[in-house]
């Protein structure tokens, strides 16, 4: 940004200077004290430490040799590649088309917002309700309209992905789909106008001229997604505590709470945080690379 | 004229069947949003042994199956009035000071260019992956230490949670609101500077109302995280009248495993106030909405 | 559209509101002011009063919330004192908060918790008043318990807390299911073979003998699997390897449960369900047989109100050295005081009233049905309904009591134990790789 405007720095100070006191007092130094804390033997929630562990690098050694962490990871990667497709993509879909329409449009921006008012612990009865063993929504359903035999249990080793990764992906699609209507809300009908006398409309105005006019919020959104996806934590436990079935559906989120809290192991947990924290900023400044955001 | 009118039918019928398409899918995905809320509400009011049997039939109020008990249970374990004003304190609070500072430090970051950009960013994402527990702790320590937490005076004790609310949503807000004020061409802002107009006259006068939309919709999504953020608020607010709705709600329907109507009037009293400021408020957005589209 | 959605909203809520507001009018006298709150009227102010802070256990959704807070308007309106309350439910959070209170410094004057290892830390850290202390100044401290019950903190042998109630574990029965199946309601003399017998007639009637989550609450069977394979003398011993006999004796217990698994008498999503599904097998009269605690009295009396003559309480199946009627419990959570109410002079009286009060014969009578306490006299408790009656006598049949051998264990070792339950029954570990593993964690 060559413009005059802003050549000169000082002003920066004061722009950057309330927010970043307040990151730096309640977010950053407590995660140097999480970092510390990967390095102490801490067993128990609020309990002090009781000297480094031996040796100091003992937990990111566990960490390799723990399966449970190779599952979480690779549920956890899963996880982000199912947001990216579905709630992003998803709610890029539905805003597009909500963009199109004037009938209604009011309405449908209205009611796709919903899911993200309900917390995730009502979502989860909901949820629950619905994927229960004993006379849940589908298992009811199912019994009425095929007659099967027995119930299915959704939280079995077969099914537990789809169990897990539906409710997330339901909730935060309205989240994104916001984001969207307000990013081509930002697109100034002269820019269609224009684009329209040249003969374009339809897909080709889509494609041509509204998706680049939304490449910077497409860009904070896959961020957004990605780092959301790395540490989601409220729905999957509700839903699938304790890494339920038998340890196979446990996300990065939910192994460290349970560590934390269940297990007491309170330096793992922190390990953890820093391993989260890492990849998500990784995963962050790489998608930020590949979409290099445009200023205007 | 004749061309002309053939020309409009057949653009007609060529423009029906996406549009056809259209309403199909956004009705259908408007049915899955709207579809659980009715379904907590008409469970709230369903007698509770038939909830795990039959919830999906609608309890009118003529039939055996409507009952009012679970809100008469809820009604009558607290104060419903305080924990709404503690809960609605506590989130206009925090989405109030997370819409000042991050609108600032999103416009700097954005227009612009010093050597430590990239780390800065690195810094904001980075913080948005901090999970909630893995703070919370050391936060805890910090507040009793400057004498805001546990101090069982009801202002400083929500103030103990509006401090570290605002600092976990600012580095998601940040993130959002780069992506909006990237969309604004610089143009206006170099003319206002060719006017005599300093950053901070730019930032107050061009793109604060330029931006409001999105402004909106951040302060949206930061309240919703502050009212329903359960673990932070459970961990400051102690004692009886410090108590959030969100608090008091979780507490009553905790272990009450299976009853069901009582969690679904627990829902339904926590979620519909929220609900009723959005629909309100929805006039402001749609208002802003196209008032924010740029002209020229 | 727009406004006949919000007209809607408001009307549901006007709905909620009047609901809620119809039910307020006739709120028995029972129901207590929002504790610190209301201030009692025209009180002449007794010279010197203060403001104690207490943490218990019964809150949120407790059985005895309703108690505490009568005893605690009580105690208000007899010493003029008034109390914060901070009481929440028990869970892992609760703890993580007591915990870094002590750490911080804000702990509460008086607290009500856990008499084991979990009370360790503070007890270690010297931020609580032992018994021996506080009876040095005030003689009569707890004089209405009985020596041989108040329990010694495994940290320094030294007793710290007032015990306040106990809890036992049996078995509840379904005894609806049980008719159907044909068989008939366990005695004090049933053993492990009649058991697997019975279990064995339920199944075939295609029901569920066993209700229990594998997943989630392993703990009870553990317990009682374990006892079966030992007795009384020695069943609080805590192994040093899975090869030794004590360890041996655990490996055995959890076969007897895989045996279970294995034959099918366990519900069939044991392993993924939570302790609520598999309960409610019991309430909608699915499943036979429940091994759980003195607590769950309460929430049958509050889920199968219209039926609950359906429920009886009877014993675990007993083998070997173990009788049926030998069954785990004792007192597990007390009063503490903690040494910063101690030490300030006006707090100090406060708290040993508050306690005493609390721990009196009469209140602790309320808190009681049918649960053990360490009152020289007993507990009184009046009034018991069809199935705290069958509690009662049951705890009548009972030939010993024996602490649960879980609660001697780190919580970390016990987590990663219970854990691979899961992996025994499924034959994904062996018993004896599950116990060594577990030991390992243990401190």
């Amino acid at each position: 940004m060559n413009s005059p405007l802003y050549r000169k720095k000082w002003p920066l100070l004061i722009f950057l200077l309330p927010a970043f006191a307040f990151l730096a007092v309640f977010l950053f130094y407590p995660f140097v004290q999480n970092i510390l804390n990967s390095f102490l033997n801490i067993s128990g929630l609020g309990t002090a430490a009781a000297g480094f562990n031996e040796p100091w690098y003992h937990d990111y050694i566990k960490m390799h040799s723990d399966p449970n962490m190779a599952t979480a990871l690779k549920n956890s990667l899963i996880m982000t590649g199912a947001t990216i497709v579905f709630q992003v993509g998803l709610a890029l879909l539905l805003a597009l088309l909500v963009d199109r329409i004037k009938l209604g449009a009011k309405l449908f921006r209205t009611i796709y917002f919903f899911p993200i008012v309900i917390s995730a612990t009502a979502l989860g009865l909901l949820f629950n309700l619905i994927f229960l063993y004993n006379g849940g929504m589908l298992n009811q359903l199912f019994a009425s309209l095929f007659n099967t035999a027995g119930n299915l249990d959704f939280k079995s080793e077969k099914y537990f992905l789809a169990t897990m990764l539906t409710p997330v992906m339901w909730q935060y699609v309205g989240f994104y789909f916001v984001i969207f209507v307000t990013g081509l809300n930002n697109i100034s009908s002269e820019v269609y106008e224009a684009a329209e006398l040249d003969g374009a409309e339809g897909l080709k105005r889509t494609f041509y001229i509204t998706l680049p006019l939304l490449r910077n919020v497409l860009c904070t959104c896959l961020v957004l997604g990605i780092t959301g996806a790395l540490k989601v934590f409220d729905l999957p436990w509700v839903m699938m505590g304790e890494g339920i079935p038998m340890d196979k559906s446990w996300l990065l989120g939910t192994y460290m709470y349970s560590q934390a809290f269940n297990r007491g192991d309170v330096d793992y947990a922190s390990a953890i945080a820093v391993l989260i924290v890492i990849l998500g900023v990784i995963f962050a400044l790489v998608s930020n690379k590949l979409f290099k955001q445009k200023d205007y | 004229m004749a061309a002309k009118a053939k020309h409009s039918l057949t653009h007609i019928r060529r423009q029906k069947l996406p549009q056809l398409l259209s309403y199909t899918m956004l009705t259908f995905w408007g049915i899955t949003t709207v579809y659980p809320f009715f379904w907590v509400i008409i469970n709230s009011f369903r007698v509770k042994g038939e909830i795990r049997s039959d919830s999906f039939s609608i309890p009118w109020p003529w039939k055996a199956s409507f009952t009012l008990d679970n809100y008469r249970v809820a009604a009558a374990r607290a104060d419903f009035i305080k924990a709404y004003t503690n809960s609605l304190t506590i989130s206009l609070l925090v989405t109030a000071a997370v819409v000042i500072l991050a609108g600032l430090a999103a416009y700097a970051l954005v227009r612009y260019e010093f050597r430590l950009k990239k780390y800065i960013y690195g810094l904001v994402v980075a913080s948005m992956m901090f999970p909630v527990f893995s703070t919370i702790i050391p936060v805890f320590r910090m507040e009793v230490v400057l004498g805001i937490a546990s101090t069982g005076k009801r202002l400083l004790s929500l103030l103990s949670v509006v401090l570290p609310q605002i600092a976990g949503n600012l580095s998601f807000s940040i993130i959002v609101l780069m992506g909006f004020i990237r969309s604004i061409p610089v143009e206006i802002e170099e003319a206002a500077y060719l006017d005599g107009c300093g950053p901070i006259g730019i930032y107050f006068r061009i793109i604060l109302p330029v931006a409001r939309p999105s402004f909106a919709t951040v302060s949206i999504f930061a309240f919703l995280w502050s009212y329903n953020d359960l673990f932070t608020q459970m961990f400051f607010l102690r004692f009886p009248e410090e108590r959030t709705i969100t608090l008091l709600l979780n507490e009553i329907s905790s272990q009450a495993g299976v009853n069901y109507g009582l969690m679904a009037a627990s829902v339904v009293l926590v979620v519909l106030p929220v609900l009723l400021v959005y629909v309100l408020l929805q006039k402001n957005i749609i208002k802003g909405l196209t008032v924010g589209a740029i002209k020229g | 559209m727009k406004k006949s959605i919000a007209l809607l909203l408001v009307l549901l809520m006007a709905a909620a509101a009047f609901a809620g507001c119809a039910a307020e009018q006739p709120a028995g006298p029972q129901e207590p002011a929002p504790a610190p709150e209301a201030p009692k009227p025209a009180e002449p102010e007794p010279p010197k009063t203060t403001t104690l802070t207490v943490v218990t256990s019964y809150g949120g959704d407790d059985g005895n919330r309703q108690n505490f807070q009568n005893a605690v308007s009580e105690y208000e309106t007899l010493t003029g004192n008034k109390v914060q309350d901070g009481s929440a439910t028990s869970n892992e959070q609760w703890k993580a908060k007591v915990m870094t209170d002590f750490e911080t410094g804000t702990e509460p004057d008086v607290l009500f918790y856990f008499l084991g290892n979990d009370a360790n830390p503070f007890i270690e850290a010297n931020k609580v008043v032992s018994l021996d202390e506080i009876r040095a100044a005030y003689p009569d401290y707890a004089g209405n318990m009985k020596e041989s019950m108040l329990v010694p903190s495994p940290a320094d042998g030294k007793v710290y807390a007032v015990p306040s109630t106990g809890f036992w574990e049996s078995m509840f029965v379904n005894t609806k299911v049980l008719s159907e199946a044909g068989v008939a309601v366990p005695g004090a003399d049933y053993t492990w073979e009649q058991f697997l017998s019975d279990c064995e007639k339920i199944k075939a009637k295609g029901l569920t003998p066993v209700a229990v989550s594998l997943q989630e609450v392993p703990h009870y069977w553990f317990e009682f699997t374990v006892f079966n394979n030992g007795n009384s003398a020695n069943h609080l011993d805590i192994p040093a390897a899975a090869t030794d006999a004590t360890g041996q004796k655990w490996a055995k217990g959890f076969e007897d449960l895989k045996q279970l698994y294995e034959l099918g008498y366990l519900p069939k999503n044991t392993l993924t369900a939570t302790d609520a599904e598999t309960v409610q097998l019991m309430l909608d009269n699915e499943a036979a047989f429940l091994i759980d605690g003195s607590w769950k009295v309460g929430f049958f009396v509050e889920n199968a109100a219209d039926h609950l003559d359906d429920y009886k309480l009877s014993y675990v199946p007993g083998k070997g050295e173990r009788k049926a009627t030998d069954i785990i419990g004792g007192i597990s959570m007390g009063y503490y005081i903690t040494r910063k109410a101690w030490e300030d002079p006006e707090k100090r009286d406060a708290a040993i009233e508050f306690v005493k009060h609390l721990t009196s014969d009469e209140v602790v009578s309320r808190f009681v049905t049918t649960e053990v306490t360490a009152l020289k006299n007993g507990a009184k408790p009046a009034g018991l309904n069809v199935i705290q009656q069958s509690a009662a006598d049951m705890c009548g049949g009972v030939t010993t009591l024996v602490f649960p051998v879980q609660d001697l264990l780190s919580a970390e070792a016990r987590a990663d134990l219970f854990g691979n339950v899961k992996n025994i029954v499924t034959g994904g570990k062996t018993a004896a790789e599950a116990i060594d593993a577990g030991l390992a964690l243990n401190k």
